[in-house]
């Protein structure tokens, strides 16, 4: 069974994708409020993951959360270079570095800056 | 149907066990053998509960009419019938247990006074009515049922990776019982001070203050996104010539675990609600109970009912998944109980409807979701585009908020998000983690001012 993982998209990382063919692919939610790209995951590489990280989990509608921030940045970014969404095998061979700057985000986020 | 009113508290009266005066408190105390309280602990170390919790709620009367730590027979009979020995409903074991080599060095009897201490100092009282022997193994299995005796809402057997059963589980094995009484009372920290309304006062704010005839309990442990508050603002429409007069949140706090919203931003998120007009203050308020949640679904939500009734609520919402961790219970464990009993549990009838049991009337509630044809959150009995549902997610939230994207109004309002971000620049981090753990086992909700007991 195919698993997803849910890549949300704010401003800046809209404007990165302008103008290539993933524009097509942003889903809309909640009436357009939020905007997301949703990678498919294959069950072997989701329970990679899963195994990966310890608090990453499944959840009811199918998609792969609580990954770290680090994981969705890097996965953002490989989206972004190769201006698609086949990249999950991209992503994989980056886990080493990802899990040693997920391990740092176990003690610290930096707060958004808002008042 | 006529109009309600609210209802007693349950079994007939509030308990309250909190010595105010300090001179009587000091000669309640004196000549008392020490004890100074413990947290529970997982095999790995982690504290997982802490009795001090219990001893707070039961002599504040959340729990009414429970008094104290329970003596062998009121335990039986509650893992038997989920009923005291008085015969009121109580769904959980209340128990201050020992460790072999505390028992030996206390060496106390029947009859003796313990001093229980809390972070150093004098906290509460009790007179020793029984020590007895408990194997933690097999209270944890009784307290929660098995697949084989409970087949009704039981689907798997419980074991290590669920929290609740593992605070049983990890308990000691001697069981001091007798009846606690407070006599250094707690001074919450803040914010929690804000949010402290124990029972006999909450009862008082809700007839006098709020004016409230009918009022309906919502249970969290969460930091509320609009599908929260859909439920909160649905379910208040039943009641009973109109809708319920009041919402009275009711947060459980207690240990947490990480990836967990800390519980300040738990608080002031639902404060929130009410302090930025999406529910008036008039109609909505937020308190909270201490309790180390132990998930038990249907069996949390009896004590859920017992909590709420005390506190003057005539309702208590219950959605699907009620207090539930994993997929040890059905879904509809506490709707099942709630709307035609669980025998094998002890109820041939609903909690409300059986001789001594719960007088706070249930509302059983479905789901919610936004949907883009209705272009609303829309309640899933009303909502015929099921295959269009956009659910909300706990986690698919919590994941847009460590990446650091402000959550669509639509699905968690901005002035709950800042109460996220506010705790977020105090913890340096947006959920529970280790040294919020650690800070929390240390200084716990609360202070105590010294105390000197006279020697005897
Ligand atoms: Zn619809």
């Amino acid at each position: 069974m195919p698993h997803y993982i849910g890549v949300i998209l704010d401003e800046s990382r809209l404007a990165q994708i302008k103008g290539t063919p993933l524009e097509e692919k942003v889903q809309d939610l909640f009436g357009g409020q939020l905007k997301m790209l949703v990678v498919e995951v294959p069950e072997d590489k989701a329970q990679q993951i899963l195994k990966a990280f310890d608090r990453a989990r499944i959840d009811s509608r199918g998609f792969l959360e609580d990954l770290p921030v680090a994981f969705k940045r890097a996965l953002f970014e490989e989206i972004a270079k190769a201006k698609s969404l086949d990249v999950i095998d991209k992503v994989l061979e980056r886990l080493p570095e990802i899990q040693e700057a997920a391990k740092k985000e176990d003690e610290y986020i930096p707060p958004p800056e808002i008042e | 149907m006529g109009k309600l009113r609210m209802p007693p508290p349950h079994g007939g009266e509030l308990v309250y066990r909190v010595i105010e005066k300090k001179d009587y408190a000091e000669s309640m105390a004196a000549g008392a053998i020490e004890f100074e309280l413990k947290a529970t602990t997982d095999p790995k170390g982690v504290p997982i509960r802490h009795v001090y919790r219990e001893i707070v709620s039961v002599c504040y009367g959340f729990f009414s009419p429970v008094e104290g730590s329970m003596t062998q027979n009121e335990l039986e009979s509650v893992l038997n019938e989920r009923r005291l020995e008085s015969g009121w409903v109580f769904p959980y074991p209340i128990l201050l247990d020992v460790s072999d080599e505390d028992l030996k060095a206390l060496d106390v009897k029947e009859g003796d006074r313990l001093l229980l201490k809390l972070k150093g100092q004098p906290f509460a009282v009790m007179d020793v009515e029984e020590i007895y022997k408990i194997d933690p193994k097999d209270v944890a299995t009784r307290t929660f049922g098995t697949p084989e005796k409970n087949p009704e809402v039981v689907r798997q057997p419980f074991d290590e990776k669920h929290p609740g059963w593992m605070i049983y589980r990890c308990m000691n094995p001697n069981v001091i019982a007798g009846k606690w009484t407070i006599i250094n009372p707690p001074k919450f920290r803040e914010p929690y001070d804000r949010f402290w309304l124990p029972p006999a006062e909450c009862r008082t704010v809700i007839k006098h203050v709020k004016k409230w005839r009918t009022c309906i309990a919502h249970q969290t442990r969460n930091v509320p996104h609009t599908g929260h508050e859909m439920l909160m603002k649905c379910a208040a429409y039943t009641g009973d010539i109109e809708p319920c007069h009041g919402i009275l949140v009711n947060a459980i706090i207690g240990a947490k675990r990480r990836g967990d919203y800390p519980n300040e931003a738990i608080l002031e998120g639902h404060e929130a609600v009410n302090k930025y007009g999406y529910i008036k203050p008039s109609r909505h308020m937020v308190t909270f109970t201490l309790w180390d949640m132990r998930y038990g679904n249907p069996i949390e939500s009896l004590l859920h009912g017992i909590i709420r009734q005390n506190m003057g609520c005539t309702h208590h919402m219950f959605g699907r998944d009620h207090a539930a961790v994993g997929e040890y219970y059905d879904k509809y464990a506490t709707q099942i109980l709630w709307s035609e009993g669980i025998p094998s549990f002890g109820f041939e009838a609903p909690p409300n409807e059986v001789d001594k049991g719960l007088k706070i009337i249930p509302q059983n509630m479905a789901e919610f979701w936004y949907c883009p044809v209705c272009g609303e959150i829309a309640y899933s009995e009303n909502c015929g585009h099921v295959d269009k549902k956009q659910k909300f997610s706990g986690s698919f939230l919590r994941g847009m908020v460590a990446e650091g994207v402000m959550p669509p109004k639509v699905v968690m309002r901005p002035e709950v998000y800042k109460a996220i971000v506010k705790w977020w620049k105090v913890f340096g981090y947006p959920f529970v983690n280790n040294r919020y753990l650690e800070n929390l086992n240390k200084n716990l909700e609360i202070d105590l001012e010294p105390m000197e007991i006279p020697k005897a």
